[in-house]
């Protein structure tokens, strides 16, 4: 029972490749299935219990868990999808494997959870988005398969170490030697990388940067959730904490490089990847703070909180780009006074990702930081602390182009060249359209959603661990 | 609903309903928001009566539903918390008549409103989760009215208030925490109730968690060196927005001080009392020192305010019943008087465009009401016996020099002198000296009647103060009893 979800994102998956043997494949029904196999699968999900599961994969709460995460974050991108069959596949594949891997119970199942999340990225960061930028696109998916193919084989090479010292491919009865240490830390560097915790960054701004918003959106959600998750796994498997010292150094590094970087940047879904830099640095900070604690199941909720009030905000703002066609700081003057309902749906976006009350965001922020208090994380905590401020510094930023500044007129560059409009229209973008229109009902839901998890307190209570 | 539930509701829904009203036009939310903020008044004396015949003792304590992570919904109104509420909404009609005339879109009301729920819930809540909300809450309207409807360098000052203020709230916030961790630690409960984590045991950690409350309260107040973003705040704000600035926002900080850092920590509020008071000596010393060196009227009131806060810190610190009685009266003299200068100079400036000492002279022939309204005011704020200003500055003097060596004291009398020393030579340069060439005194009309009824409102209050303060010691002081040392 347990396996139903991954069951039905398969059946999703195939469904979509046999579209590509009809005679002419229907972009109708390739929508319906991108949006049905996840939909499906979260529902499928309630039936899942923790008690039967079969050999190879846990169904504990924290699989479970982070499985509702990664569907709910793959339903954004389902909305958008363009109708095209190979492009479904591909998603609907990604989240197969993000399925798989927060099941995977033992290292080679979570090995090939990893890959077969992967491959499909790989390649929806090359395929989906406007054909002019194809060529931007396809570099950033060679660095991403690259940086990819380096995690998969640090992660290899560490089970192989890993397995030579403890004799399991599950967790270690006892506390594993040097060679087993150094394989543990083989596989969460290779974690970190998937995440994009500094110093195994570089490659995210980049690929973040040039692949489509949707994309993004999707990659910082429902992938890093997975990513989040494997980290967690490889934690486990040592009795004794193993990272205490180094993963919330990381996970504050990793806050203040992304908001650093973010600080500078003119193009606004670079901006937005530097800042899912920085909240990938809370939520490692949050995954140290798990381990320190004994892996508590209150610090695991509350990970899973700011994953699920991400997913919101995230993609609500990488939204924002579809729905108004901005792209950098500079298309954002005034757009207030022409777009109004964009532009609040955005500031609310803005205030929960910078962790303002009484948003989600606020919440989500909150939780971890209280985990890393409890876990007398006193330094990573207040470079955490400065690095939430920072990032509010741009935040905030984005919000005075938006409001304070005086309105300009549409860009010359772009409104001016007909090939540009003509290629905007034709993939279905710019303003009008019916992507623009989906992307407005992402960016709504997505400022909804952050503001009902502020208020989260009052319903959570029976649902905490 | 309840009637502390309402007070905070109350001016949110009617900002939502401006919102709503400004679909019909300016008029219709410029209406609203009169009715709003009236029905806000109301409900905030109406609330005021019960208290007022308790003596000030706490009334209306609401409450005790738990929820998630030990948050729980727990209101309370005493004297203190009564007096600041009534004040907030008495500012808000004043602020919103005020701005009466101003073709400003319905955001510019529901921002007022908006401000002054989250005010009035910072100073009804005894959860501290809640109060930190409602703390934060307070930000974004400010922010927006500084951002949206400031003067020349709007842009900068209301991202770096925000800035200034928030990495304050993050200390406070990071403070509460490793208070609520404590208390869990010791008692196995979660709580964020104020009331139940009084005497938390803290150990190595209390002086770093009443430090981080030090910081949060202490960027509002502000505490210089903490202050750098006031200026700019006030000074670019509307003059709408910067009475309610001064008026109520910084009063949310020294509020924090006596509602949550001291009864938390009575300990090492007893220990950190002479560095309080240093402190203060400072605040007063050096705004009062910054506002002799102003050339723009509205920065002059707004480093006077800095001088001001550093009175009320005086009485806070000291610990007597004169002390803190004399530092809760003085935040709301500062709040009638700096909120009247602010007024004036907006009136001003609607009129001439200019807010510079230099740019005026003679205006006390061209606009005798003006001239008299802003002369009453900057005496009342100077402490002239017989208005407000004197008996709250008296009091706080007088408690600190009865618990802490005289040099305090002595900072406190030298503030007192400087204060003067910037007050007069401004009024004297804008209303009495001989108007230079390029002078704008002739595009300046006198006061209008809505004008004059605003300012005689705020005067009349300052006189009634400063005569018959004895009623409204004995209203504050209950609430202050526990803190006395």
């Amino acid at each position: 029972m347990s396996l139903l979800p991954q069951a039905a994102l398969a059946a999703g998956t195939l469904g979509a490749l046999g579209l590509g043997l009809l005679r002419r494949p229907s972009p109708a029904l390739a929508r319906a299935l991108a949006l049905a196999a996840p939909l499906a699968a979260l529902l499928l999900l309630t039936l899942a219990s923790p008690a039967a599961r079969p050999p190879l994969f846990a169904a504990d709460l924290k699989g479970l868990g982070w499985q509702f995460a990664a569907y709910l974050a793959a339903l954004p991108l389902a909305l958008r999808s363009s109708g095209d069959d190979v492009e479904t596949a591909l998603f609907l594949g990604t989240t197969l494997g993000i399925g798989l891997l927060c099941a995977a119970a033992n290292l080679p199942m979570l090995f090939l959870g990893l890959e077969f999340m992967s491959l499909p990225a790989y390649l929806l960061v090359a395929r989906v988005g406007e054909p002019g930028a194809a060529g931007r696109r396809l570099e950033a998916a060679v660095k991403y398969f690259f940086s990819g193919a380096l995690a998969g084989a640090l992660f290899l090479f560490g089970l192989a170490l890993y397995y030579a010292d403890a004799g399991t491919l599950g967790p270690a009865a006892s506390a594993p030697g040097a060679l087993g240490q150094g394989g543990l830390a083989l596989m969460a560097a290779a974690a970190l990388f998937k995440i994009g915790a500094v110093p195994l960054h570089w490659w995210l701004p980049d690929v973040y940067e040039a692949c489509a918003p949707e994309v993004a959106g999707f990659l910082s959600t429902a992938v890093k959730a997975a990513a989040v998750l494997f980290l967690m796994r490889v934690v486990e498997l040592s009795p004794a904490p193993a990272f205490a010292a180094w993963l919330p150094a990381a996970g504050a590094l990793t806050a203040l490089v992304g908001a650093v970087l973010a600080l500078r940047q003119e193009k606004l879904q670079r901006l937005l990847a530097c800042s899912s830099l920085a909240h990938a640095g809370f939520l490692v900070l949050g995954v140290g703070a798990w381990e320190r604690l004994g892996r508590d199941p209150g610090a695991a909720a509350a990970l899973l909180f700011y994953l699920v009030a991400y997913v919101f905000m995230s993609n609500g703002a990488f939204a924002f780009l579809g729905a108004t066609g901005a792209r950098s700081r500079a298309d954002l003057r005034g757009l207030a006074a022409r777009r109004p309902r964009e532009a609040l749906a955005m500031t609310v976006l803005l205030f929960a990702l910078a962790g303002v009350p009484p948003t989600g965001g606020f919440l989500a922020k909150l939780l971890v930081f209280w985990q890393a208090v409890r876990a007398e994380l006193a330094a990573p905590v207040l470079f955490g602390a400065l690095a939430a401020l920072i990032s509010l510094g741009y935040y905030l930023g984005l919000m005075r182009d938006l409001y304070f500044e005086e309105p300009v007129p549409e860009p010359a560059g772009r409104a001016a060249s007909p090939e540009a409009a003509i290629l905007r229209t034709r993939h279905g973008r710019g303003d009008g359209n019916p992507d623009s229109v989906q992307a407005a009902a992402v960016l709504a839901v997505g400022a909804l959603g952050a503001v009902l998890l502020g208020a989260a307190p009052l319903f959570i209570g029976g649902l905490w661990p | 609903m309840s009637p502390l539930t309402t007070l905070w509701v109350l001016p949110l829904a009617g900002a939502g309903a401006c919102l709503l009203a400004g679909r019909l036009g300016r008029g219709a939310a410029r209406l609203c928001a009169l009715a709003a903020a009236a029905s806000f008044l109301a409900a905030a004396l109406l609330a005021l009566l019960p208290c007022l015949a308790a003596g000030g003792a706490a009334v209306f304590a609401e409450g005790g539903r738990t929820w998630a992570f030990g948050i729980s919904y727990r209101l309370a109104a005493d004297g203190l918390s009564l007096s600041l509420i009534a004040l907030t909404a008495f500012l808000t009609l004043v602020c919103v008549a005020a701005s009466w005339t101003l073709d400003v879109s319905a955001g510019y009301w529901a921002c007022f409103l908006a401000l002054a729920s989250a005010a009035t819930g910072v100073f009804l809540a005894r959860d501290l989760f809640l109060f930190y909300v409602f703390w934060e809450a307070t930000l974004v309207p400010m922010f927006f009215l500084i951002g949206l409807w400031g003067s020349e360098n709007r842009r900068r000052a209301a991202v770096k208030f925000f800035l200034f203020t928030f990495a304050g709230s993050l200390l406070m916030l990071l403070a509460l925490l490793a208070l609520v961790t404590a208390r869990h630690a010791a008692s196995g409960e979660w709580t964020w109730d104020l009331e139940s984590l009084k005497g938390t045991p803290l150990g190595p950690a209390a002086p770093w968690v009443f430090l981080g409350l030090l910081l949060g309260f202490g960027v509002k107040i502000p505490i210089v060196p903490l202050h750098s973003w006031l200026a700019d705040a006030h000074t670019e704000a509307p003059a709408a927005g910067s009475v309610m600035l001064a008026g109520v926002m910084l009063k949310m900080g020294l509020y924090g001080l006596l509602r949550v850092s001291f009864p938390l920590m009575p300990g090492l509020t007893a220990a950190w009392a002479p560095t309080l008071a240093a402190l203060a000596a400072v605040n007063a010393i050096y705004g009062a020192l910054c506002a002799m060196a102003q050339a723009d009227l509205k920065r002059l009131i707004a480093y006077s305010s800095i001088a001001h806060m550093g009175f009320c810190l005086f009485g806070a610190a000291s610990g007597t019943s004169q002390g803190l009685a004399g530092s809760a009266l003085q935040m709301i003299n500062h709040g009638l008087t700096t909120g009247a200068l602010f007024l004036l100079v907006g009136f001003l400036y609607q009129r001439a465009h200019r807010r510079g000492l230099s740019d005026f002279g003679e205006l006390a022939v061209r606009a005798p009401w003006l001239s008299f309204f802003f002369g009453f005011a900057t005496l009342a704020s100077i402490g002239l016996p017989g208005l407000n200003g004197f008996v709250g500055e008296f009091l706080c003097l007088a408690g600190i020099a009865r618990s802490a060596p005289p040099v305090f004291a002595a900072a406190g009398v030298l503030g007192v002198t400087l204060s003067a020393a910037y007050a007069l030579p401004a009024y004297q340069a804008v209303f009495w000296a001989p108007a230079g060439p390029g002078s704008a005194s002739a595009f300046v009309a006198d006061l209008d009647a809505r004008e004059k009824a605003i300012l005689w409102l705020l005067c009349g209050l300052m006189l009634w103060i400063g005569l018959a303060p004895a009623g409204w010691v004995a209203f504050l002081e209950p609430s202050l009893r526990g803190l006395v040392r």
